[in-house]
């Protein structure tokens, strides 16, 4: 073997790898991650065709307003692709004051809208497009938190920047609840929670958050009865809220209001059996048995309409959507971007389990919707968002880019 | 108290948490700590080392399986919801759509003995409407207008949570022709709103045998109730709220008979209640119809001759303000007729009572309508107890029929101190027993009753035979709260004074004396003389008086269950010669005395009776005629009561009079008040 020949080999095999970087780094799956594409598509479109079923016995439910909604959503999300976030990593002060914002605009007078006794809601001036706020504060907490949590570099040292971490996390948990949607106060608190112990916090001073919380719920709802009845009046906890709790542990002890549709959503789910009743077929939804069938309980409507095999297809999407983003945060250079996604998946996973859980009898009953199925185009425009900002850090995963 | 004891152990718990924690968080408070002894390791805070990076790939793993936990929870849980109990939920699911609607059926029917209605049906418009209507106050006040009614009774109505929600609620009943007409017209404007054909108590004769027919009314909750507890559900028809039934009489004795069962539909309901389609159902059927023992014509004659009697009892001056009148057949026991005054008319309890109604019927000065005397009332049996004195003092050997007593009109035979009138204070000379029965001669039942209180081997024989034939002790008539009436004894006497001083809650000769002639504390109702006389007529054998004769079979025109007569009992009698004593005896009381005789001699056949007057510290005579036919061969006993009604012979006679004139068809001819006070 002679030198030049070497040297043509390698200057070759060099061209030859420089090609196929250029190449792929141009090709769809180098700016699109594939399966999480796939498994957006597949729920969107299996979402598409519930809530076609549902329209057909829901007037609420309007088809073509849902089709509108993934159609916004569509173009947010490519729009979400297409934007860098690294340059939100320091601006996080900023990312307070907009979520804060953001969380109580619905007070803010000429946005507020409270049509049907809905609160949470705002509605644009000019072009009348209501929208629930609190989506988009899901966001932003994400991406503020993920901020504050990559400043440590993957370790936090003292548990001083600990606690400023957890507090920088009650801030808006506190607000949403302030403003009224546990539901969503949960979800928030859950995705910043996960943030937060990914970014580096000591497991030990995780599980005593996590004791010191639930003495904390546990003596809440022990002295809510107590403190209500020295007031006088509802504070702590709300009747509703109370009864939700109460039937979650006992179906059957209340059979009108709370337990009546959680029953209702039992009896919906469990007698869809394997392959369910099939479109047109599922009685409880159709007849009105179930409350809210095309928004918080669209499973249980899915669940009657397509059995088990549905749910096990609807699992799967959310189970590839969520563990392909796992995968792009890890495969991710930027912490802040990792920690981002990582909020992002925490929120979809405790989102999906608690509706799910709450049409199963797994989680007390709250109001928020399933994400890229329940009818309602804020859920849908920002899920929609959050799917773009994971494919935008897939995009932007390398550092040099 | 348990709340605040939960609220004390969530915050040990908390105090326990936060407690710990800070034991935790202080060990890692440092930010450069030395550990000395596996030697000293830079803790980096910055660039990225090793470390942190397989931290971070720890840190991933958490998070994947904490993501594959949460799904493998919710697969787990849908698995056994949808695979293991799906069966259960499917028919939770369809209980949900089905819903059993009843509609009501009609009451058997109430004939008299020959088939004659004594309380029929009678098709009644009744306006419904279904429970949605109510939402739309407008169509509710337009309804409300329509009808005639108020906007607030209309809405009550619909709202009704005592029947099913598919039930058609009753808004209003008999609603006239032209009325529906305009709800059929406007149909669309009473969406909602059904007319529907059903039925309603009639009495085609007014309060005519009232207190034997009783009334209906809505089923109390007490009902309700009781037909939960009890275990024989099978068979039995399953009331419910709102259903109307016996309250009173034969429709609550026989109510099981009379009340239909309600026919069923099952529909399929959605959510909101509103009926998507119908599935199989039953059509009601109506209940049975019953005869009764009463004949329509003996029983107006009953209240017809009650009538005259306390009419009677008022134009001799006194009160004669209540009273019963009852005949029955003596060769079977069926009541042809059972009369009570005051009397109150059934019709008031049709669709509810009126708290007006209820308190005239019930008030303090009302009388008590609602009783029915005959079976009810409780009086002292005056003279009409004297037969059985009699029987019970020839079967002692207390008095023979061979002996006598000379009444002048004061009797000594306890001496002088312990002296008592004959009723006619004039006395009536040496009668025999046969004789003190006709004359109703005080002395020798007097002499009978100190004969007992010193007879040492039967001090109680008297009782015993009153006992005998059936007193003290309900007949078992097929009617509700039947009294007992009362035979007092020595034993009785104590325990029932029992606040008195022993000396004078003792059995004394003064109260043997006083039931001997039935006054004193002797209680007997009008249809346990009657039955006592039923069978003294037949020679000892009682039958149960009853007011049930058949029930006509539900389809066809047979009688599905007929009564068959129910001998009571057959008394023992020391011999036939004592029963022909008391007879002829009864026979005389009729025809030995003139004023009687004179209304009798007309009826065209042999009648045997008894007088009675019962005497009350502090209030009128009470007066009592008891009499059967044909003597001879007895088949009607009629009983008259009248309270306050004065002497026997004078107003309850004309009672007893009347009836048997009716049946027999020859009307007393002396109308005029006898002025006999004959007892």
């Amino acid at each position: 073997m002679s030198n030049g020949s070497r040297r043509d080999a390698s200057a070759d095999s060099l061209k030859r790898v420089n090609k196929r970087v250029v190449s792929s780094r141009n090709s769809l799956s180098q700016r699109v991650n594939i399966p999480v594409l796939i498994a957006v598509v597949g729920l969107m479109a299996y979402g598409t065709l519930i809530i076609w079923t549902a329209s057909l016995s829901i007037p609420e439910a309007q088809f073509s307003r849902h089709l509108l909604g993934i159609g916004l959503g569509a173009v947010l999300g490519i729009l979400c692709w297409r934007t860098d976030f690294r340059g939100l990593q320091n601006m996080t002060t900023v990312l307070l004051v907009i979520d804060i914002m953001v969380i109580f605009s619905p007070y803010i007078p000429g946005l507020s809208y409270n049509a049907k006794g809905m609160t949470g809601w705002i509605q644009i001036p000019g072009i009348g497009l209501t929208f629930q706020p609190v989506e988009l504060a899901k966001i932003i907490t994400a991406f503020f938190i993920a901020g504050l949590g990559a400043q440590y570099n993957g370790k936090i040292d003292s548990v001083r920047d600990y606690v400023k971490l957890c507090a920088m996390l009650a801030i808006p948990f506190g607000a949403v609840l302030a403003a009224g949607d546990l539901g969503s106060g949960l979800v928030i608190f859950v995705g910043g929670a996960i943030v937060i112990s990914m970014s580096g916090a000591r497991r030990e001073w995780v599980l005593s958050t996590i004791a010191i919380l639930i003495g904390l719920v546990s003596l809440l709802l022990a002295a809510d009865s107590v403190v209500d009845s020295l007031v006088g009046r509802d504070v702590l906890i709300k009747q509703y809220q109370m009864n939700r709790l109460l039937v979650f542990i006992d179906p059957t002890a209340d059979t009108s209001g709370a337990g009546y549709n959680l029953m209702q959503s039992l009896i919906a789910v469990g007698s869809g059996g394997f392959f369910g009743k099939g479109i047109g077929g599922a009685t409880q939804a159709a007849e009105g048995f179930l409350p809210e069938a095309h928004t918080d309980f669209v499973f249980a409507l899915m669940s009657e309409e397509f059995g088990f095999v549905g749910a096990l297809l609807l699992l799967g999407l959310y189970a590839l959507l969520i563990f392909s983003a796992i995968r792009i945060a890890y495969k991710s250079d930027s912490l802040f971007l990792k920690l981002t996604v990582v909020g992002i998946v925490g929120m979809w996973t405790f989102q999906i389990f608690e509706n799910i859980g709450m049409c199963i009898g797994l989680m007390p009953i709250t109001g928020i919707p399933l994400p890229f199925i329940s009818f309602g185009s804020s859920s849908m425009l920002m899920q929609s968002a959050m799917v773009g900002i994971v494919q935008s850090v897939w995009r932007h995963r390398s550092k040099a880019a | 108290m348990d709340a605040q004891l939960v609220v004390v152990v969530a915050g040990v718990i908390l105090v326990v948490a936060i407690i710990g924690s800070l034991f935790f968080l202080r060990g890692y408070s440092g930010r450069f700590t030395f550990d000395t002894r596996n030697g000293t390791q830079p803790r980096a805070s910055e660039g990225e080392g090793n470390t942190p990076g397989v931290a971070m790939k720890g840190r991933f793993k958490m998070l994947t399986m904490g993501v594959g936990a949460v799904f493998a929870a919710v697969v787990a849980k849908l698995w056994s919801m949808q695979m293991v109990s799906s069966d259960h939920y499917e028919e939770l699911s369809q209980q949900n759509q089905m819903r059993t609607v009843t509609t009501p059926a009609p009451r058997g029917r109430i004939l008299d003995r020959n088939g004659v209605e004594l309380v029929t049906n009678r098709p009644s418009l009744v306006v419904g409407a279904y429970r949605d209507f109510a939402s739309d106050p407008i169509k509710v006040r337009h309804l409300a207008n329509v009808l005639g009614m108020p906007y607030t009774a209309v809405r009550r109505s619909i709202l009704d949570y005592s029947q099913s929600a598919q039930s058609l609620h009753t808004v209003a009943s008999d609603v006239r022709m032209s009325t529906v007409a305009h709800i059929k017209e406007h149909a669309t404007d009473f969406d909602g709103v059904q007319i529907e054909e059903r039925t309603e108590r009639v009495y085609p004769y007014g309060t005519l045998a009232s207190h034997v027919l009783g009334y209906t009314g809505t089923i109390t909750g007490e009902q309700l109730n009781a037909q939960d507890d009890s275990k024989d559900a099978a068979g039995a028809v399953r009331y419910q709220s709102g259903d109307i039934v016996g309250q009173a009489g034969v429709e609550i004795y026989y109510e099981r008979l009379l009340q239909g069962i309600r026919g069923e539909q099952t529909v399929h309901v959605d959510a909101a209640g509103n009926v998507t389609g119908k599935a199989g159902a039953i059509p009601p059927r109506a209940g049975s119809d019953i005869k009764l023992t009463l004949d329509l014509a003996i029983q107006q004659a009953c209240e017809e001759g009650l009538a005259r009697a306390m009419a009677m009892g008022k134009q001799t001056g006194y009160t004669s303000d209540a009273g019963a009148c009852v005949c029955i057949d003596c060769t079977n026991g069926d009541i042809l007729g059972m009369a009570s005054a005051p009397t109150f008319d059934p019709s008031v309890f049709i669709g509810g009572v009126s708290n007006d109604d209820w308190s005239k019927l019930n008030g303090e000065t009302s009388g008590n309508p609602l009783l029915n005397r005959c079976i009810s009332g409780q009086y002292m049996s005056a003279s009409t107890i004297k037969p059985l004195a009699a029987l019970a003092a020839l079967e002692y050997g207390v008095y023979t029929s061979g002996q006598t007593t000379t009444c002048n009109g004061w009797w000594t035979g306890l001496g002088e101190g312990a002296g008592r009138w004959c009723w006619d204070h004039g006395g009536h000379g040496t009668l025999n027993l046969q004789q003190g029965i006709s004359h109703s001669c005080d002395p020798v039942f007097y002499d009978i009753g100190k004969g007992f209180y010193y007879d040492e081997d039967h001090p109680e024989g008297l009782q015993e035979v009153y006992k005998r034939w059936g007193l003290g002790e309900p007949t078992g008539i097929d009617l509700p709260s039947e009294a007992a009436g009362r035979v007092p004894t020595a034993e009785w006497k104590k325990e029932f004074f029992s606040s008195w001083p022993d000396a004078d809650r003792a059995w004394g000769p003064g109260d043997m004396l006083n039931i001997a002639i039935g006054q004193g504390d002797i209680l007997v109702t009008p249809l346990q003389m009657a039955t006592v006389y039923a069978g003294l007529a037949e020679n000892g054998k009682e039958f149960t008086p009853h007011v049930f004769l058949s029930a006509v079979a539900r389809d066809g025109d047979g009688d599905a269950v007929a009564h068959q007569p129910e001998e009571l009992r057959s008394v023992d009698v020391r011999d036939q010669s004592d029963l022909d004593l008391v007879h002829g005896g009864m026979k005389g009381v009729i025809y030995d005395t003139a004023s009687t005789a004179s209304h009798f001699n007309s009826l065209g056949v042999t009648v045997a009776g008894k007088s009675g007057t019962g005497e009350k510290a502090d209030d009128d005579l009470y007066a009592w005629f008891i009499a059967y036919a044909p003597a001879d061969d007895p088949k009607y006993v009629v009983a008259t009561l009248v309270e306050r009604g004065g002497f026997g012979s004078t107003s309850a006679l004309v009672g007893t009079r009347y009836v048997l004139g009716a049946i027999y068809g020859s009307h007393d001819s002396v109308s005029a008040a006898g002025g006999t006070h004959d007892r």
